[in-house]
């Protein structure tokens, strides 16, 4: 086997593939987070919700999406879900980079389905008095959350928020089999050219390590500076 | 003796010494355990592809294979392998031999042997006839799917330049996106792209081949590097269905005017593995 030869990788033509990888992997993981946290929080309030319709249909966003494989996902909404739109929808999304939108699209409905639970879980962990409180006050339910649970809520859920950032940041490499050309499918095309497996994916390992090692510092640093008030 | 990790260190140490000595001839131990595993697309009809009917995998290549395990005196069986592993799982071992559509080029050969030719045919495009290209250049800074791992990128991007190239696990996806409207071209081998034009039916009249030829691709199999004995076994199977004339049957079995891909002869001899 040919000597382990890291400066292939991290120099010239097969470096630049994987930084342009790397840029774009945290292009779809930043979109995708700035996306799916509101819609996981609308979600999350859907399923807390007093009015039995919306419970439901929260209950059926995150039962209906969290139980299907992600490439799953990303095979419909880049194979199946544009064939159904009007034909003018459907030349303007190809004309623009469909596999990145489409990418998104995915991964924002997944990754919302887990950060729901998540934070209606840090919801539930704070006591009902204050929800009681609230209401006393006469807030409305929305008002509720707004003013008085949501804000100590957030210490709580932080810490899972930060897991399934991590996730995300991981499933960005899954974007590869609808042809988002990220770090995974960079690593590919580069050990296609140069027939190096090792050195291509030691790269690639080393900056998902990476950039999950400052995600989790990030966490580490918030629970640090933020400690959860105990009541 | 005490289970530390020096102990357990050397013995791994001596292990390795001694199993990279004792390097069996890859003849012998197919012959030994009776099976030949042959690694095939079974994806890319004529060469490879699973028969509607019988759900087994048949084709050229596959007819070939089983002319030489017939030589060797060992039973055939078929691996289908991705695009992109089809190297990788020949070199660590879990097939013998490829028979999947690969090319003889120079990058690959300081990976693995190729045996002799067995068949040569092109790369073209296949567009939609409604995006006006006419020929290769004017794919200049458009979109054009294909499939990981194979030549079709490379070769792709040497015929034009600033082409922007998005692939696909496989290459019934990257035709799928084409259909789609995903990309303007699809690249793949000049008999596969004949073949799916072909299966088009009433829709081929929305299609056009793009008339040049992006490359050359000789076509052989694939073999692990010094197997001297297994080599001249394969390529002295291909010299005899060569001289005995079923090579040119086998052409005209599933690449002749009979076929969907209506070849008229062969632009080719099974004679040698220089490219």
């Amino acid at each position: 086997m040919p000597h382990f030869d890291l400066s292939l990788v991290l120099h010239g033509q097969y470096n630049d593939w994987l930084l342009t990888g790397l840029r774009l992997s945290l292009e779809l993981a930043g979109t995708t987070f700035a996306l799916a946290l509101p819609l996981a929080l609308v979600v999350a309030l859907l399923r807390l919700s007093p009015n039995l319709a919306l419970r439901t249909l929260g209950a059926a966003y995150v039962e209906g999406i969290r139980n299907v494989p992600l490439i799953a996902h990303l095979l419909f909404w880049y194979f199946g879900a544009p064939e159904l739109l009007p034909d003018d929808l459907k030349q303007r999304l190809y004309a623009r980079n469909a596999e990145f939108i489409c990418a998104t699209i995915a991964l924002t409905l997944y990754t919302a389905s887990f950060m729901a639970e998540d934070i209606r879980s840090g919801i539930r962990a704070i006591p009902v008095v204050q929800i009681e409180a609230g209401r006393a006050l006469g807030f409305g339910f929305l008002q509720t959350m707004r003013r008085v649970v949501l804000p100590q809520a957030l210490r709580v859920t932080v810490p899972p928020l930060i897991s399934q950032t991590l996730n995300l940041w991981k499933n960005t490499s899954i974007a590869t089999v609808i042809g988002v050309a990220e770090m995974m499918y960079e690593a590919a095309r580069v050990e296609t050219a140069t027939f190096r497996s090792a050195e291509s994916f030691a790269f690639v390992t080393a900056a998902y390590l990476g950039v999950s090692l400052v995600i989790t510092g990030l966490g580490v640093w918030y629970h640090r500076r933020y400690p959860v008030r105990t009541a | 003796m005490r289970l530390n990790l020096r102990t357990v260190f050397a013995a791994t140490v001596a292990a390795l010494a001694f199993a990279s000595a004792a390097h069996a001839d890859q003849l012998d131990d197919i012959k030994k355990k009776g099976v030949i595993v042959f690694g095939v697309l079974g994806t890319d009809e004529p060469n490879s592809f699973v028969d509607p009917k019988t759900r087994e995998i048949v084709g050229y290549e596959v007819d070939i294979a089983k002319a030489i395990a017939q030589k060797i005196g060992v039973k055939a069986e078929f691996k289908q392998l991705a695009v992109a592993a089809r190297i990788p799982e020949l070199q660590q071992g879990r097939v013998d031999v490829l028979a999947a559509s690969l090319t003889h080029n120079k990058e690959r050969e300081s990976q693995i042997d190729f045996s002799l030719t067995t068949f040569v045919t092109g790369q073209k495009v296949l567009v939609k006839t409604s995006s006006g290209i006419a020929d290769v250049p004017q794919l200049a800074g458009k979109k054009v799917l294909t499939v990981k791992g194979g030549t079709q990128e490379p070769n792709i991007r040497k015929a034009v330049p600033n082409v922007d190239v998005v692939t696909f696990e496989t290459t019934q996806q990257a035709f799928l996106a084409l259909q789609q409207g995903k990309g303007v071209g699809y690249v793949n081998d000049e008999a596969s792209i004949v073949n799916d034009y072909a299966k088009l039916g009433p829709a081929k009249k929305d299609y056009t081949i793009l008339p040049t030829s992006i490359s050359v691709e000789p076509l052989a199999l694939g073999l692990r590097k010094n197997e001297p004995a297994l080599k001249a076994v394969v390529d002295n199977t291909l010299r005899g269905l060569e001289s005995s004339g079923e090579a040119g049957k086998l052409f005209v079995k599933w690449y002749g005017p009979a076929t969907k891909l209506q070849f008229d002869k062969r632009s080719f001899k099974i004679d040698s593995d220089k490219i």
